[in-house]
């Protein structure tokens, strides 16, 4: 249940079958970021694959010395390149493995372009999505929908990227889905469709409870993704864009040549993987001893080593020295960045009022505060849009709404029109008429309970107060009372037992918030194991991107990856 | 893997081991720790210890039984399903297995079979027809000549079959002639045609006819051309263009063969599979032999490391100077990368055409990951003890060695009291079992099965012994491994033997016992009062006393009336000790005593610390019946070093130990002996004395020998170290260059040139 892992095996042994000798990786550009997150380069080099070149790219030099893997999605763009490529065999043996299922006449229009007999292998190993954490996974697709059904080549990518995770993990679920999202339905048909279509790959062994995919859609939960974070994986996304484990510093003032470009893997960085979900404070007081235990072995400057055991420490020290420097200059310029826009930005008081505006149930106090932030001369137009899109969401059908005084508010603040015309679309997003689960206000006995302890007990953290809807909808699932009303199962079987090996699939992007949500779910839920995916991993500005998407019909195309922030300076 | 475990005991999140109260499970760092820890906190306690104890035991049992199942899937490799309790940090899942995988290379070679002899057959056909056109003498024919011939090796499309050129589509006239390929016969203008020169044409018929002398072109001069031919090509056709607009008809093939390009592609193909299969390019060449270096130092490296480090722990298993030589050579391997792989990426730089930027970014990658090769594996390698460090670090070992042994004769002494006292029987006895049964279980060796300890159906300690070895022997048999199944039998074997043999003895001595018993229990009284008075005054405590003063204590609580059946039970107490000291999995606890290389000496002791308790013992029965017992310890012992050997393999320190271990017990003379006669001070010191007089000898340095001379010997170790210190910087001096900081190169470099400096003056000093 480790995609992650799940991905490294494939590679390491499409690498290893390959034999000795010096190697190229073939890739196309979503291959090339679903390897990139796993391995590094000095990984990868270590198994003598020196050269990295995309299918794509023209006027590849011949090098018959060397061998060639390559890792393709089996789209026709690909297939017809590689057919370019086996009639002028560059290289002198291919290694061919499709990231998904690849038909039989197409590999018979490649069997006959290999007139060299070049190609000594030709199989089809399933890691077709990014494994972002050893429990997340993300396709990288942005704008999915149109308005409220798929947009139809996205939907045909969601379910082999899907299929991939179930074949990579081999596992064959039964299937839940948000009843009241068409997507959700749709997607599950469609996967429910290849399963049957491909039940030979799909026979794997038995398991005592069967394990289960459970399809839920963006807008069932449209207020996670706009709140801010401040554990430190979500935080840099929100704020800074995490793309691939990448983060693009280059816009950071006086920022160095090395650092324009930064890699947060928790795989080969500990103390990022240490740090990973720990809020904001923690982080800098451990980012203080880190500094700290680096100054400590930092050899001074002009310091002289006199005597042989000085000169001795520091060369034993050096190689430890040598690779945390690296992780110290990255992770102090990351905190720092994201502590002066967190200062620029005031969003500790966003913050409070935003996760007020999510937990609480107070309209008037609430209504006060997000006025007050209004008028604040600091808080950014990004932020000022996306607390009136709280309150719309939130007190929506209240009384006493005043959500056009507010929106004349932005106005005069100067919130672009373009911004504010988001409010509404968020509202016809992931408003109460389309969503399938109480989001904002529990009916049932037991879950106003919980609300109401909740209350008397009072609040940790201000800051993290906010559940993700997620939480509480795998917490019902593991418990065996999430209805089946609202979750029905695909076909006619369901599942008697507690589920336990489970994959949540959120149409419309899955959030940071929500895999730190089931990173938690994994560790306090003894015999459970989660799996988060999402269509992307979104920040605030790609959602609300998806959002526009979505509710522009379509009209607009979007590029995929990750939006950028447009407010930072 | 360790945190992946489920906590076994209450809440408490990892396997513990180590001095861990049986009590508050807290851990303590040494048994004197953990005994003033156990009199402090819970001297109170004493009534509800057995209680507690029980408790324990059932939970230590379960605990046991859970990372029994769990090694158990292990061996199987089915870790992907295996059971599970308790949630986990996703980064500590287990591991999985491959995912699902799908191989069309069956397909896919049965479509290109079917392709491949279509293929084959038409580039076959060229040559043949090639080969045809070539075997005539061009130059000195008739145009009108050659042309038959030609026509006679191909057929000719018709000319009036073909009104535009099939290749580009332009109408032929008077002005644009048609033009026969001579290898297929088809039609295409002069734009389209291309010429196979005649070098190339014999080359590529050259497998063809062997026999045949090539009479246009020597070897040389083919390859020449064959290497320029691709750009050539069409300069050739360009001038020929121009000078042909005159006299088109005029034109001559003396050294050419005019064809489609169709025809060429194949042929070019073909010339380039020709070319590929003779030819090794330098890099190639050079990378093997950097990758057989690299390889030589995966293999080395870790012997090396290991020598390394027990050197440094003062051990004598290896010799000082087989180290230094295999560092030598280690570091030869290293330089050799290192030039190898800075050939590589200067490798035709100097040449004319140079080399394409891909070609370049492959060399820097060669030579990038052959530095971080070197950095990772040359940085890990540690350095040796100079030589006087070396002695110094094996008089520390040896002092650490006689402390252990100081402790081990005070335990002694005090358990032989604790021996006169004689506790009464209990199943206290088992505490320091239970406690310890998860780390036992870790370590991986077998265990009796779990019924035997606690509920003692069989009251004859041998009995229960052969009971265990029994479960031991299921145990390895499940496993597989019949190495040790073999030695387990053997043990059986003997231990039936003895049982056999102490029965009839038994008998007879029976009724002896049964007056021997009343005047016994008088002294136990007597010095259980005396003891109880004494008991604050035991400051330094071996662990075996620890656990003597555990039965004590619970002796003193609810013992006396059970007092009936001491002798008894005195028996099944041996036996949990001998347990203790004999069952394999005890490696694992001896991980926790603080010198780790010392651990093979505990495990003697401890056989042997059994002896002089049994000696002490004043009943002719107990000695009877506990004498062959002993043997058995040490026998057991034996087998569970074997055992716990192979156990241990995967686990390096481990190893490291273990195999230590072996080297001690194949000294047992030397090893046994003095722990054994306590008293016996020259034997000891005959021991002393081989360890000192093993290092002269072995190091055979002449300079060693006039020992009075010791500030000689020490500059000579100074030069050494500074040697040392010389390699290691240049090391960085290279890494930082490799990575481009200039500031460290110069540090580094300063203090190179200074080290160096030193090292001159040293040596004018020496000479």
């Amino acid at each position: 249940m480790n995609v992650t892992l799940a991905v490294k095996q494939y590679v390491s042994k499409m690498i290893e079958s390959s034999g000795p000798g010096m190697k190229v990786l073939l890739m196309d550009k979503e291959t090339t970021s679903i390897v990139s997150v796993v391995y590094t380069q000095s990984e990868i080099l270590q198994k003598e694959v020196y050269l990295f070149e995309r299918i794509d790219s023209p006027n590849r030099d011949s090098m018959k010395h060397l061998k060639a893997i390559c890792y393709l999605r089996p789209t026709k763009e690909n297939v017809e390149h590689l057919i370019q490529e086996l009639r002028r065999p560059k290289y002198s043996v291919y290694f061919i493995y499709f990231s998904n299922v690849i038909s039989k006449s197409e590999v018979k229009a490649l069997a006959e372009a290999d007139e060299q007999e070049v190609v000594a292998e030709m199989q089809e190993f399933y890691g077709d999505f990014i494994a972002v954490n050893p429990h997340v996974f993300s396709l990288n697709l942005s704008g999915v929908a149109r308005g409220r059904s798929w947009e139809p080549s996205m939907l045909g990518r969601t379910t082999q990227g899907l299929t991939s995770v179930l074949l990579a993990l081999k596992k064959c679920p039964m299937i839940r889905y948000q009843l009241s999202s068409d997507m959700a339905k749709r997607l599950a048909e469609s996967v429910k469709q290849i399963i049957t279509k491909e039940y030979e790959l799909f026979d794997f062994r038995k398991t005592e409870v069967p394990p289960l995919l459970l399809i839920l859609d963006r807008n069932d939960d449209a207020i996670t993704p706009l709140l801010n974070q401040w554990t430190y994986q979500a935080m840099v996304h929100e704020l800074l864009g995490l793309n691939n484990n990448r983060i693009d510093l280059s816009r950071v003032p006086g920022i160095s040549k090395d650092l324009r470009e930064v890699v947060l893997s928790a795989e080969n960085d500990e103390f990022y993987a240490n740090n990973l979900y720990l809020n904001f404070g923690e982080i800098g007081t451990n980012i203080r001893n880190l500094m700290e235990d680096f100054q400590k072995k930092k050899p001074k400057d002009q310091q002289k080593l006199e005597s042989i055991s000085d000169m001795k420490a520091f060369v034993e020290n050096y190689p430890q020295f040598k690779k945390m420097s690296g992780h110290v200059s990255k992770h102090v310029t990351v905190v720092g960045e994201l502590s002066r826009l967190v200062s620029e930005r005031c969003l500790m008081e966003v913050s409070e009022v935003e996760q007020e505006l999510a937990c609480q149930n107070d309209h008037s106090n609430a209504q006060q505060m997000v006025r007050r932030l209004l008028q604040h001369p600091r808080v950014c137009d990004l932020d000022a849009a996306r607390l009136v899109m709280l309150y719309a969401l939130r007190y929506e059908k209240h009384s006493n709404n005043i959500l056009s005084s507010l929106m004349d508010d932005l106005q005069r603040k100067g919130v672009s029109e373009r911004n504010r015309k988001m409010i509404q679309s968020v509202v016809e997003y992931g408003g109460k008429r389309v969503r399938g689960s109480d989001l904002i206000t529990p009916t049932d006995a037991v879950a106003i309970t919980k609300q109401f302890f909740k209350g008397l007990k009072g609040v940790e953290n201000v800051y993290t107060q906010h559940q993700p809807l997620l939480h509480d909808t795998l917490d019902q699932l593991i418990k065996g009372r999430l209805k089946d009303s609202q979750f029905p199962y695909l076909g006619p079987s369901s599942l008697r037992d507690r589920p336990q090996d489970i994959i949540v699939f959120i149409i419309g992007g899955a959030t940071y918030e929500e895999a730190l949500a089931v990173y938690n779910l994994n560790r306090t839920m003894p015999g459970v194991r989660i799996v988060l995916g999402g269509t992307t991993i979104h920040n605030t500005t790609s959602f609300l991107e998806e959002v526009r998407s979505a509710s522009s019909g379509g009209q607009s195309e979007h590029p995929q990856g990750m939006g950028r922030n447009p407010t930072r300076r | 893997m360790a945190s992946s475990y489920p906590p076994p005991l209450e809440g408490s999140a990892e396997v513990k081991e180590g001095f861990l109260c049986p009590l508050c499970l807290k851990d303590l760092q040494s048994f004197y720790q953990l005994q003033d820890h156990y009199e402090e906190e819970h001297s109170g306690e004493e009534r509800h210890v057995r209680g507690q104890i029980k408790s324990l035991v059932q939970k230590a049992k379960k605990a046991k039984d859970k990372l029994l199942k769990r090694d158990g899937e292990e061996r199987n490799e089915t870790s992907y399903e295996s059971f599970y309790c308790g949630g986990v940090d996703p980064y500590m899942w287990e591991p999985q297995e491959l995912g699902a995988t799908k191989s069309h290379l069956d397909l896919f070679k049965k479509h290109r079979a079917e392709r491949i002899d279509h293929y084959v057959i038409e580039v076959n056909k060229r040559l043949i027809r090639l080969e045809k056109l070539t075997s005539f003498d061009r130059t000195n024919m008739d145009a009108g000549k050659i042309r038959a011939m030609e026509k006679s090796v191909v057929a000719w499309v018709n000319d009036s079959d073909v009104p535009f050129c099939p290749d580009c589509g332009g109408k032929f006239n008077i002005r644009n002639r048609r033009h026969h390929c001579r290898l297929c016969g088809s039609i295409m203008c002069r734009k389209c045609m291309e010429y196979v020169p005649l070098p190339l044409a014999y080359k590529l018929t050259s497998g063809n006819r062997d026999g045949l002398s090539a009479p246009a072109g020597s070897p040389g001069q083919k390859e020449s051309s064959g290497g320029s031919l691709v750009p050539s090509l069409p300069r050739r056709g360009s001038i020929s263009s121009l000078s042909s607009v005159s006299s088109v008809l005029e034109e001559r093939d003396d050294d050419r063969i005019r064809c489609c390009h169709h025809c060429m592609d194949t042929l070019l193909k073909r010339q380039e599979k020709l070319e590929e299969k003779d030819h090794v390019p330098d890099i190639v060449k050079l990378y093997e032999k950097l990758r057989l270096c690299m390889d030589k130092v995966n293999e080395k490296a870790p012997e090396y490391i290991r020598m390394a480090e027990s050197l440094n722990a003062g051990e004598t298993t290896y010799n000082l100077d087989t180290a230094g030589g295999l560092r030598m050579e280690v570091q030869k391997y290293y330089e050799l990368i290192d030039a190898l792989s800075k050939r590589i990426l200067t490798l035709g730089l100097k040449e004319e055409p140079s080399p394409r930027p891909k070609t370049l970014q492959l060399q820097k990658m060669v030579r990038y990951s052959a530095t971080l090769f070197v950095q990772e594996k040359l940085l890990g390698l540690m350095s040796l003890p100079t030589k006087d460090k070396y002695e110094e670090l094996k008089e520390q070992r040896k002092e650490e060695l006689e402390r252990r042994l100081q402790q081990e004769r005070q335990a002694q002494k005090r358990r032989s009291e604790v021996e006169r006292s004689r506790p009464t029987p209990n199943t206290n006895g088992e505490v320091p079992t239970a406690a310890r049964a998860p780390c036992m279980t870790k370590a991986g060796g077998w265990l009796p099965s779990s019924d035997t300890l606690h509920t003692r159906q069989l009251d004859d300690p041998l009995l229960q012994q052969i009971d265990n070895i029994q479960s031991f022997l299921r145990q390895a048999r499940a496993a597989g491994r019949m190495d040790e199944a073999t030695v387990l039998e053997e043990n059986l074997r003997q231990l039936q033997d003895e049982y056999d043999l102490q029965q009839t003895s038994r008998a007879i001595e029976l009724s002896k016992r049964q007056a021997e018993e009343e005047s016994l229990q008088q002294e136990q009284l007597a010095h259980l009062e005396l003891k109880e008075r004494e008991r604050g005054e035991w400051q330094e405590k071996e662990r075996e006393g620890w656990e003597w003063r555990e039965k004590e204590q619970g002796g003193g609580g609810g013992g006396e009336e059970e007092e009936q059946a001491a002798v008894e039970e005195e028996e099944d107490k041996t036996y949990t000790l001998a347990r203790l000291s004999t069952s394999p999995p005890r490696a694992a606890s001896i991980k926790s005593f603080p010198p780790l290389g010392e651990s093979p000496p505990t495990a003697s002791d401890q056989a042997l610390s059994l002896n002089p308790f049994d000696d002490e013992d004043s009943t002719p029965v107990e000695e009877d019946a506990s004498n062959p017992f002993a043997e058995d310890i040490q026998k057991e012992q034996r087998a569970a070093v074997a055992n716990g050997r192979k156990e241990y393999n995967p686990f390096e320190e481990e190893e490291e130990e273990e195999e230590d271990g072996v080297e001690t017990k194949k000294k047992t003379p030397v090893s046994g002996n003095p722990f054994e006669d306590d008293e016996d001070d020259g034997a000891r010191h005959l021991f002393r004395e081989a360890k000192a007089s093993t290092p002269p000898e072995a190091a055979k340095n002449p300079f060693d020998e006039d020992e009075d001379d010791a500030s000689a010997a020490c500059e000579i170790i100074e030069e050494e170290l500074l040697r040392q210190q010389i390699d290691n910087i240049r090391a960085y001096i290279f890494d930082a260059k490799q990575n481009g900081r200039a500031d460290e190169v110069e540090l580094l470099s300063e203090n190179l040139r200074e080290l160096q400096h030193t090292l001159q003056e040293q040596k004018r000093k020496a000479t």
